[in-house]
């Protein structure tokens, strides 16, 4: 048995070296002083990064689009996904199987056909490549997810404890407000958390909402890419990489309760 | 324990009517409007004519087409393959490893998902390229096996595979996590080898994890964009690019539709294949 869980351990470090290699990669490119998609071990420098900042396309892309927009994305889609979860939870109705199977649809469809749908209806009034449109897509995106994890967290409350409040003169609302939600912050803080990241690495939903304008930056990334640019591609990609990194570790201290996808 | 009493129903009502509202207009509208548009003509001038026609249809059978559409179903069904045979191990390892190990294995694995596909495309690029690292790597070590990849199905495979893997694990991993130990001690016990035991036990009792991961690795490769357009070139074009080039490039919303139905269709026979392959299994 501990000769095969040794290979077994073996087996799945090697798929994790796989798994980190292109990643790290992209971060060692970004610190070679060359203009050729190198890896350096002698030399160090920060000149693709320079570029990067320096770029105008790079820094709307980074500060006025991808960042604004995954902010709105994950704020509208906690309060949208966390009043339909208190819904799911808290409350029995006829046919809240079926609802909460329609409230996963956003999942099941492929992220590409919402954003050819969407570009496909929108377009008529004008309103592809706009921000708003931009926001409301990614928001679609995040609220499947917002709604699982505030579910699991509201779950874990015991109704007794409003009840105990309302008991005592509290109105519903208000009760919920003071003492569930305050139990229910870590979820809450997740919630946002992914939804901003799904918002901020989406390409396929960006693919068709965005204008000239409003480029995200994964999506610049993909362009630069396709004309064959610079080594700036991967200081950005190195950028794309630690805004997510720092956030999923975020994410990890705060809920100890594990991800359920 | 339930707060329900018949004045309660108009509040769920206002609870989730805001994610309702956003579900019509934002989901149930544009792909109602998509299923509508494909089934009109294409016309050059003003995109659309309000003729019903199904020659959108009949244009998915031309040669061009049907060789994308056989190799995007290619292409899911060995990328989703090799998600099952590489992350089954993965999963059986996280879910009976330490906490702390599982913690920062979860991470690892979830990366390349969450980071963006276009970041680990390019990644990838790098890698592979004609002078990428690893020719360079196998020049260095005076080896004179080149690696081509780069620009074919392969290379589309590799990189959906490293895109996709977490969407297996995630899913098995939840499922191996309630398997008890036990059973496997038990297996074991009575003369099972490491492969007999995973073959028999770990492999049976995960089968729900099993089935939703492929069907997320399955559905998502084959309506993936970005990977085929920067590592397939034009021997890994997919439908997605097809329909992405429809849509913005040659503005034919009508064939675009179509092909973006068919997409739906296939992935909705998928997933009724998989459930029902799923559920005989257990009888």
């Amino acid at each position: 048995m501990s000769v095969s869980s040794k290979l077994l351990r073996c087996y799945v470090y090697g798929v994790f070296c796989l798994m980190t290699l292109p990643l790290l990669v992209v971060v060692g490119v970004s610190v070679n002083p060359s203009a050729r998609f190198e890896i350096s071990l002698s030399s160090f420098s920060l000149h693709w990064f320079e570029q990067f900042f320096g770029r105008a396309e790079y820094v709307r892309a980074l500060f006025a689009v991808s960042l604004p927009v995954a902010c709105l994305a994950a704020i509208l889609a906690t309060t949208v996904g966390t009043l339909a979860a208190i819904a799911l939870v808290r409350f029995e109705f006829r046919g809240r199987a079926l609802v909460e199977s329609v409230f996963m649809l956003p999942v099941l469809v492929p992220s590409i056909l919402l954003g050819a749908a969407l570009y496909l209806l929108f377009a008529r009034l004008n309103l592809a490549g706009s921000f708003s449109l931009l926001v409301i897509g990614h928001t679609l995106i995040g609220v499947p997810f917002v709604i699982r994890v505030v579910s699991a967290g509201l779950t874990g409350v015991n109704p007794a404890l409003e009840e105990a409040v309302v008991n005592l003169g509290c109105t519903r609302v208000l009760a919920f407000w003071k003492v569930v939600m305050p139990l229910l912050r870590s979820s809450i803080a997740s919630g946002v958390i992914f939804a901003f990241i799904l918002s901020f690495s989406d390409v396929n939903i960006s693919l068709f909402l965005t204008g000239p304008n409003t480029n995200t930056l994964p999506l610049q990334i993909f362009s630069e890419i396709q004309w064959q640019g610079d080594p700036t591609i991967a200081a950005a990609s190195t950028v794309q990489i630690l805004v997510v990194t720092t956030l999923i570790v975020l994410a990890g201290r705060l809920s100890r309760k594990r991800l359920v996808y | 324990m339930s707060t329900s009493s018949p004045r309660k129903l108009p509040s769920w009502l206002w609870l989730v009517a805001p994610y309702l509202a956003l579900l019509v207009v934002f989901l149930a509208l544009p792909l109602a409007n998509v299923l509508v548009l494909s089934f009109h003509r294409y016309s050059p001038v003003s995109i659309w004519e309000p003729t019903l026609t199904v020659e959108n249809y009949g244009q998915i059978f031309t040669p061009y087409l049907s060789a994308i559409t056989l190799r995007t179903f290619r292409i899911g069904l060995i990328t989703t393959g090799l998600c099952v045979l590489l992350g089954y191990p993965v999963a059986y390892y996280l879910a009976r490893c330490s906490k702390r190990a599982m913690t920062i294995g979860m991470f690892i694995i979830l990366l390349p998902l969450m980071v963006s596909a276009v970041v680990g495309s390019f990644g990838w690029i790098v890698i592979l390229g004609r002078s990428g690292l690893a020719n360079n790597a196998l020049a260095a070590l005076g080896l004179s096996a080149r690696i081509d990849i780069l620009y074919s199905e392969s290379a589309v495979v590799l990189a959906l595979v490293h895109f996709l893997l977490p969407l297996m694990v995630l899913p098995l991993t939840a499922s191996i996590e309630k398997i008890s130990v036990r059973m496997e001690e038990a297996a074991t016990v009575l003369g099972a080898g490491p492969v007999t035991m995973f073959r028999l036990v770990i492999v049976p009792l995960s089968r729900a994890g099993l089935i939703s991961g492929v069907l997320l690795c399955f559905s998502i490769a084959i309506s993936v964009v970005v990977i085929s357009a920067l590592l397939g070139g034009r021997r890994g074009r997919l439908i997605g690019n097809e329909i992405y080039d429809q849509v913005i490039t040659a503005a034919n919303w009508p064939f675009a539709s179509s092909l973006a139905i068919v997409l739906v269709l296939s992935i909705i026979i998928a997933m009724s294949l998989a459930l029902t392959l799923g559920r005989r299994k257990v009888a």
